[in-house]
Order: C-alpha cells, then sequence, then structure tokens
C-alpha cells in the first residue's frame, strides 16, 4: 500500500512536471505604439536585453509586434509610451497575449 | 560584486544572498530558541533586501508552511492537538488568511502597500518588545522576592467571561475540556488568520495567548493545536499567495534550508542557556527590526540593511556561541565518562 | 481520510470565491497588478522552468509550490533528525519548543 502511494505520488509529480514544460510562453518587452480597442490587438516595438544605466529596460531594436489581447489578463492600462513586458504563445499565425504587465506605471521595486 | 547578488526569477529583483540565508538562517535560530516563530523579521527583511512588499509577505508565509513542516516530521505528530477545536478554528483561520491576503492585493492596486504593512509592522512589533522587557522585568522583581516560576499572567481567567457568551451552537472539546459557543473560537483564529494573512507571518504569536486566555484551553493542548493551525495557515497562505502570483519560490527554498539549519542550534542552546540576558538581546533586536522598518519607510534602505542585519547577525552569533560552548562541554564530559545531566 | 481531503478541497474553493467577491464589492473598483516574469533573462533550467510555469499556468504554479514547500520541509526535517542523533548530543532532555 505504501509502495502504491509513493508510485502514484511520484507518478503524479512527473505528470506535472511534463506538463508545466509543455507550455512555455514566449516573453517580449518593449514600448506601447498603439493600443487597438476594437481589434483588441496591442503593438509594441520591442527592446532587446542589453540593460545600462540609460536603457534600464533595454535598447530600442526597432522590431515592431503586434500580439492579440482579447484574451490576456491585462493590468494597468496601457497607453502609447508606456514600457510593457508581454508574455504571449504562438497559434497559428497569431500571437496571442496571455498577460500584459505595465512596467512603467506599477512599479514593483518603489513597493 | 556582481556574484554576491541573485536573480529572483519573478519578481525580476537582483537580491543580496548572503543577507537571504542569513535572514533564514538567523530566523531558524531565533526561533528554535526563544520558541517563538521569529517570522515577524522575514516579511520586513525581505523588503529591506529588495522585495516587493507582496512578495515579501508572500515569501515569508511559504517559508512557515515549510518550517511548521519541519518540526512536525521531527516530532513525528503535532502533540495534544484538540483536532475537532482545531478543525472549527480552520474555517477561520482560512478565512482569516484570504482576507488578510486580499487586503494586501487591494493596497497594491492602490500604491499603498509598502507604507501600510510597515506602519502595522511598526506597531506591532513595538508590542512585542514591550512584552519581552516587561516579562523581562517582571522576572527580575520576581527574583529579588525570591519567587521563582511566577508567571505573572496565570491569574486571568477572561475564558470564564467568554464561555457565558451563550451564542448557539454551542461545542464541547473533550480533549481541551471546554465548552463554549462555536463563534468563539472561529472568532478568535478569524482574527488572528487576518493578521497572519496580512503580516506574512504564522499568527502563533497572537493565537497560543488566546487560545489560553480567551477560549481556556489548557497550554499543552493550546500548544499542539497551535502548530496544527500554523501549518496549515502556512499551506493555504502559500498557495493563496502563488495563486496571486507574488511569492519567490527560489528563496523560500534558500531560507527554508538555512532556517532547518538554525532551528536545530536554536533548540539545542536552550539546554545550555543560562540567565536572563538574552531576553534582553532578544527585545533589543526586535526594536533593531523597528527602527530598521522606519528607516526603510523614510527612505534610507541601506541603513535598514545595515542595522537590520546587523541586530540578528549578533543575536544569532550569540546563541551559536552558548549551543556550541555547551555542546562541546557535554561531550567532553561524556567522553571522560561523567555525562551532565 | 479521502472524504475529509475533499472537505478541505471544497473549503479552500469556497474561500477562494466567496472572499474576493465580498471584499471587491465593498471597496473602490482598481485594477489588478499583473506580474510578467522576464524569462529572456533567465538561463537556468530550474529558473527558466519556474518562470515558464508562472506565466503560463499560475494554478499549477501554485500546486508545485505547495507541494515541494511540504516535500522540502519534510526532507529537511528526517534529515535534521538523522545529524542530530549523529553528533551524541543528549537531546532527548532538552523542552521542545519549537516553530
Amino acid at each position: 500500500m505504501r509502495k502504491f502511494t509513493a508510485i502514484a505520488a511520484a507518478t503524479l509529480l512527473l505528470g506535472l512536471l511534463a506538463a508545466g514544460s509543455a507550455f512555455a510562453a514566449e516573453v517580449i518587452q518593449g514600448k506601447c505604439l498603439e493600443m487597438n480597442k476594437e481589434a483588441k490587438t496591442l503593438t509594441i516595438e520591442e527592446y532587446d536585453i542589453n540593460f545600462d544605466k540609460d536603457f534600464k529596460f533595454g535598447h530600442p531594436t526597432g522590431i515592431n509586434t503586434t500580439v492579440d489581447v482579447a484574451t490576456a489578463k491585462v493590468g494597468m492600462e496601457p497607453v502609447p509610451g508606456d514600457t510593457l513586458r508581454i508574455a504571449y504563445i504562438v497559434k497559428g499565425d497569431k500571437k496571442v497575449a496571455l498577460k500584459v504587465m505595465n512596467i512603467t506605471k506599477q512599479n514593483l521595486m518603489k513597493k | 560584486m556582481e556574484w554576491m547578488y541573485m536573480h529572483m526569477p519573478i519578481s525580476g529583483v537582483n537580491i543580496l544572498w548572503p543577507g537571504l540565508v542569513l535572514i533564514g538562517f538567523s530566523v531558524g535560530v531565533i526561533g528554535g530558541f526563544f520558541g517563538m516563530g521569529g517570522a515577524w523579521m522575514v516579511t520586513p527583511g525581505l523588503n529591506i533586501l529588495g522585495f516587493p512588499m507582496a512578495f515579501a509577505i508572500g515569501t515569508d508565509i511559504a517559508h512557515i508552511a515549510g518550517k511548521s513542516m519541519i518540526s512536525t516530521v521531527r516530532h513525528s505528530k503535532f502533540g495534544n492537538v484538540d483536532y475537532k477545536l482545531g478543525i472549527v478554528m480552520l474555517a477561520g483561520t482560512m478565512v482569516g488568511i484570504e482576507i488578510g491576503a486580499q487586503i494586501v492585493m487591494y493596497l497594491e492596486r492602490v500604491g499603498l502597500v509598502g507604507s501600510v504593512v510597515r506602519w502595522v509592522y511598526v506597531v506591532v512589533l513595538a508590542l512585542i518588545a514591550t512584552m519581552v522587557f516587561s516579562d523581562y522585568a517582571k522576572a527580575v522583581s520576581n527574583k529579588k522576592r525570591g519567587e521563582v516560576g511566577a508567571h505573572g499572567a496565570e491569574g486571568l481567567t477572561w475564558y470564564k467571561t467568554m464561555h457565558r457568551i451563550k451564542i448557539p451552537p454551542m461545542m464541547s472539546f473533550k480533549e481541551a475540556g471546554i465548552t463554549c459557543s462555536m463563534w468563539l473560537p472561529i472568532m478568535v483564529s478569524l482574527f488572528c488568520g487576518i493578521l497572519a494573512g496580512f503580516l506574512g507571518i504564522g499568527g502563533g504569536l497572537l493565537r497560543m495567548p488566546a487560545l489560553v486566555y480567551l477560549i481556556g484551553a489548557p497550554t499543552h493542548i493550546a500548544v499542539g493545536t497551535d502548530l496544527f493551525e500554523v501549518m496549515i495557515s502556512g499551506l493555504y497562505g502559500a498557495f493563496t499567495y502563488t495563486l496571486k502570483g507574488r511569492i519567490e519560490i527560489v528563496a523560500v527554498f534558500v531560507m527554508l534550508t538555512g532556517a532547518a539549519i538554525g532551528a536545530q542550534i536554536g533548540t539545542v542552546a536552550t539546554k545550555y542557556a543560562k540567565g536572563m540576558g538574552i531576553r534582553v538581546a532578544f527585545g533589543l533586536a526586535v526594536v533593531a527590526c523597528m527602527v530598521s522598518i522606519i528607516l526603510k519607510q523614510y527612505k534610507y534602505g541601506d541603513a535598514a540593511a545595515v542595522v537590520i542585519l546587523g541586530a540578528i547577525s549578533l543575536i544569532c552569533i550569540w546563541i551559536c556561541k552558548i549551543m556550541f560552548v555547551g555542546a562541546a562541554h557535554e561531550l567532553r564530559m561524556k567522553k571522560a565518562g561523567t555525562p551532565i545531566d | 481520510m479521502r472524504k475529509k481531503l475533499a472537505k478541505l478541497g471544497g473549503l479552500i474553493a469556497l474561500v477562494q470565491v466567496v472572499v474576493p467577491s465580498v471584499l471587491l464589492a465593498a471597496g473602490p473598483k482598481a485594477v489588478d497588478l499583473v506580474v510578467v516574469a522576464d524569462t529572456r533573462v533567465l538561463t537556468d533550467g530550474m529558473n527558466r522552468y519556474f518562470a515558464d510555469l508562472y506565466n503560463t499556468d499560475i494554478l499549477l504554479f501554485a500546486v508545485w509550490a505547495v507541494v515541494l514547500t511540504a516535500l522540502m520541509g519534510s526532507v529537511l526535517g528526517v534529515l535534521m533528525d538523522k545529524i542530530m542523533t549523529s553528533t551524541g548530543l543528549n537531546l532527548t532532555k532538552r523542552k521542545i519548543i519549537e516553530h
């Protein structure tokens, strides 16, 4: 009985592990260019990950990315100019956002 | 100096990891030695190290869950638990934790969580310090009068009044040997739960005396039931704070390891400790923690870190010294064939 | 045991749903803060795994956090017990005041 419980627990844990690794979301960070409320899309200019004193959130790369935010959990409302961090997954040819973090408006470090 | 900093994957802050280890270890040592949580220094400590307040609370509460698992496993059981009382209180505790956590989330939304939690902490720590110092003063004056073992508050019988409140349903708890309205333990645990969820502590600091003085449980039952309550509330708190996304799991593991080692040193040291000086040191550590929170509130972050880390290191070194000197002495005696105790 | 677990699960679900809705009704409405873990800068496996999970499936992450914390506590408890016995100190007579 004890052995059975142990095996069951181990299987469950491994199952959880496998299920988790299947969903890895892409993360991008950058400046909000447009928030389209009708189409429910959000466009940002991506930043890279070279942070320094003048570019605390990375340097602009010139790559513009549009994500679908219809089903996303969006925090404080993004307006053009805000620095955002977005987690998205690719579904077909669409990038579907899961969460949108407004770095400019909710400066976590100050709380 | 970059290697001194550890990147926290979720909140994205860089944390001085020796500070993290030190806080975990100290909480273990101090908690083990004085027999009270010690979690009160973790939330402010983490906040001072750079965690956003909500993350500090969530991480603290999860580390409490782990720590209570350690002591439960070590004693293979909770000791004397009135399970009926424990389960009735569980309802209040869980609802309380959730309310506390929701208040934190609300304050975070309106941008006040840091300062409000810090000021509540200052008040709570002031109360603890007062308690410790007045206990010490009482013990000193008792000693002068030649009384031994007197425990000041023994005469308090508030629970008799509490038991007279007869709001149905009435319940009797066999292990604890009390009969009272079901709402009494629920309200007590609800209040303790709110405080625990709000401050990220186990709540034993409040629940223990409440069990004894307000509910009227015998001390040994109160200890066991409280531990049971701390474990469940810690696990629930960890769950709900994680669900709200306010936990730094890596930091929990780092602190837990430190706390496990520290707790052994602290508990063993109680065996060799003599005198009351260490109680004063404890009171001073609480005051130092309070001062550092105020410093942090007024944006003197570095000074705050120095004060709190310095104070807890000093008291830790003192307790470790008691433990190692005592243990070395005992082992030497044992080798010589004259075991003490 | 299973019945008790089911009851506990029910209670947890109830608390999760009821308490927030009551409190939300009470206070003025404000927007929830959303946190996205920056997985771009994470290279090592464990951190990356947890941060990914945090972004995609917070419920699974919560279950993991509780299970792992409880597990780690238990393992450390057993381990410390072994270590303390091996030191040869007499620990049976000490007062147990913990947590």
